[in-house]
């Protein structure tokens, strides 16, 4: 390799980052071994293997890896890849299997991918070769859920999931308190989104409050044009109430602060968001209201929070009911998949809006998410310059404030980024 | 309904309102494309093969009037910076079958193959797949109440779609 390590340390500095972050293959690959391998990843909710046998696939970083549920009833994430020569065991983004069968030699696997059977296994008599030799099975990652969303990581060492998530657990309890049954389960199935950026690009954004009113300006004073042709006392729509936020001021922004955790997490809102002024569903609240009692239910609503990051993999929406999770393919391409959670007892019209969210805003065809990737794509294309060799980060620098657990900011601070960034450098230098 | 196809003369009416929706969506121009629709039309292209409804599961595009009212605005919008390429396209569109038809009203469900290039962005993309439009009548003419497009690799990892196929 040609970094030493002192100079990936210097690549990160209080306020600035190298741009070789974002346009060099190799700091790419390292960060596949040294962030992406050794942090908390997100890879699924367990509602998305419901039943004995039910598995859905994805690439963990670059390897293919597979969740599933066995027999017992316990979720495994598996690398998806035959102990024998190496094919992959499945190939859908989903299904429901007995066992495991490999396609090419016909080597078959448990659900909790321990080898099975070998056919024709006489032709190994006399040789070392063992069955039962753990090598030979589907080797399985440590992974842990926290309310349903299953986590895995390679890292032989990792700190249990909940301590990792630090007091950004409380916006993942949040999303699942807003069910009147306490618990959300995946609905409506998933948009996967080629992202021509850097996967850094795309969490830098996700508390970027100085980028809405430029970036969505054309969205909002268009939705904001059209509502002024409608006639008084025209039915109320959802739309109206998500489109126009993304105009904010800087000021309102400003008052949603930011708050930063350990190992790179992050929200933005708290107390308030731009989601906050949705209209509340009657048959939600009178739910609600059943299940939790009126001090519960108003503390639950009131913590609004916008986009919160779990470095470096998944970001949700709690007040929204969606999720975005990062899947980096190459140093200047990004896979981002979009879900959306039904809140279990929760009436139809709340899954109904979370849907129109996701498709309104970070859909392929929406009006919001297309402008956004622009700016990360021109990004990528711009810091090809070499006119300079940094990227500054500076906003609200020292001015943030040092809590016990957490560092909060005015919500147009740059305390996300850095954030992000003190935990790239301690991963990217710890591991070595 | 009946699901019989009757004159060539029909068949050739709703094919040319065919044809002029995909020359609108060729330049493009929403602003005539808005009118070939109902007041209540809508325009859906569903993110899987047979999906049911778009309320239920995601859609890569679902507009009723209001939602192609502001993507009509936006889309000529000063300050889009995702809009500030040329959008050109090229539909080609056959096999129009007329599935259901009230021989009375006239209104009917059509079915037709497209293929449609995209450029944008220095970037040419193939789309293919099925649309299926609901016709009414409204005076001398047809309008659109709903366009469903179905393309081929909707549940695929895809880009920008810029606008509508």
């Amino acid at each position: 390799m040609s970094y030493t390590e002192q100079q990936i340390a210097d690549m990160v500095q209080p306020t600035k980052v190298h741009r070789s972050l974002y346009t060099d293959p190799e700091i790419f690959d390292l960060e596949m071994e040294r962030i992406w391998a050794n942090a908390w990843i997100y890879i699924g909710h367990e509602s998305q293997v419901p039943e004995k046998g039910s598995y859905m696939t994805l690439n963990y970083g670059k390897v293919p890896v597979v969740m599933v549920r066995d027999n017992d009833n316990d979720v495994h994430v598996l690398h998806n890849r035959c102990g024998h020569k190496g094919a992959k065991l499945v190939d859908r983004p989903c299904g429901k299997i007995p066992a495991f069968r490999c396609c090419y030699h016909g080597w078959r696997y448990r659900l909790d991918g321990k080898l099975l059977g070998v056919p024709h296994l006489q032709g190994y008599d006399g040789t070392d070769f063992d069955k039962d030799d753990p090598q030979y099975s589907m080797q399985k990652m440590t992974s842990e859920s926290f309310r349903g969303f299953v986590f895995a990581t390679m890292n032989p060492n990792p700190p249990d999931l909940r301590t990792w998530m630090g007091g950004a657990a409380d916006v993942m309890d949040n999303l699942c308190d807003r069910a009147p049954e306490g618990e959300v389960e995946a609905a409506g199935g998933v948009l996967r989104y080629e992202h021509e950026c850097n996967w850094k690009m795309f969490i830098e954004n996700l508390n970027d409050t100085m980028h809405p009113m430029i970036v969505h300006r054309s969205v909002v004073e268009s939705a904001l044009d059209y509502i002024k042709t409608l006639p008084e006392g025209s039915p109320r729509r959802d739309e109206a109430e998500i489109i126009p936020p993304f105009g904010a001021s800087y000021e309102t922004f400003e008052e949603t602060g930011i708050t930063g955790f350990r190992f790179g997490h992050h929200y933005d809102g708290g107390k308030t968001s731009i989601h906050a002024k949705y209209t509340l569903d009657p048959e939600y609240e009178a739910a609600m209201l059943k299940a939790y009692g009126k001090e519960r239910m108003q503390e639950i609503l009131s913590f609004n929070t916008h986009n919160t990051l779990y470095y470096p993999s998944l970001t949700i929406k709690s007040a929204v009911q969606n999720i975005r999770v990062v899947r980096p393919i190459a140093y200047n391409k990004t896979i981002i998949e979009t879900w959306s959670f039904r809140l279990k007892g929760a009436p139809d019209s709340m899954l109904k809006r979370t849907l129109l969210y996701s498709r309104l805003i970070n859909s392929n065809g929406s009006m919001v998410g297309p402008d956004d990737l622009t700016a990360y794509f021109r990004m990528q294309e711009g810091l090809q310059s070499q006119a300079s060799d940094w990227i500054e980060m500076h906003r609200n620098f020292a001015r943030d404030e040092k809590l016990e657990d957490r560092m909060v900011g005015k919500g147009t601070s740059d305390l996300d980024v850095r954030t992000q960034f003190s935990a790239w450098r301690e991963y990217m230098t710890e591991a070595a | 309904m009946t699901a019989v196809i009757t004159s060539n003369e029909k068949i050739r009416e709703i094919e040319q309102l065919l044809y002029q929706e995909a020359a609108c969506l060729d330049r493009p121009d929403l602003d005539a494309w808005i009118n070939l629709y109902t007041e209540d039309g809508t325009y859906w292209m569903p993110a899987i093969p047979d999906q049911e409804d778009p309320h239920t599961h995601i859609s890569l595009f679902y507009d009723d009037r209001v939602l192609m009212e502001v993507r009509r605005r936006n889309f000529v919008h000063p300050a889009a910076a995702s809009k500030d390429y040329d959008v050109r396209a090229s539909h080609i569109i056959s096999n129009v079958q007329v599935r259901e038809l009230d021989e009375k009203s006239g209104d009917c469900t059509v079915t037709s193959n497209f293929h449609c290039f995209l450029y944008y962005r220095d970037k040419q993309t193939p789309y293919a797949g099925k649309y299926t439009h609901e016709l009414v009548r409204d005076g001398d003419r047809y309008k659109i109440r709903s366009k469903r497009v179905d393309i081929i690799n909707c549940d695929a990892t895809l880009n920008t779609i810029i606008i509508y196929i």
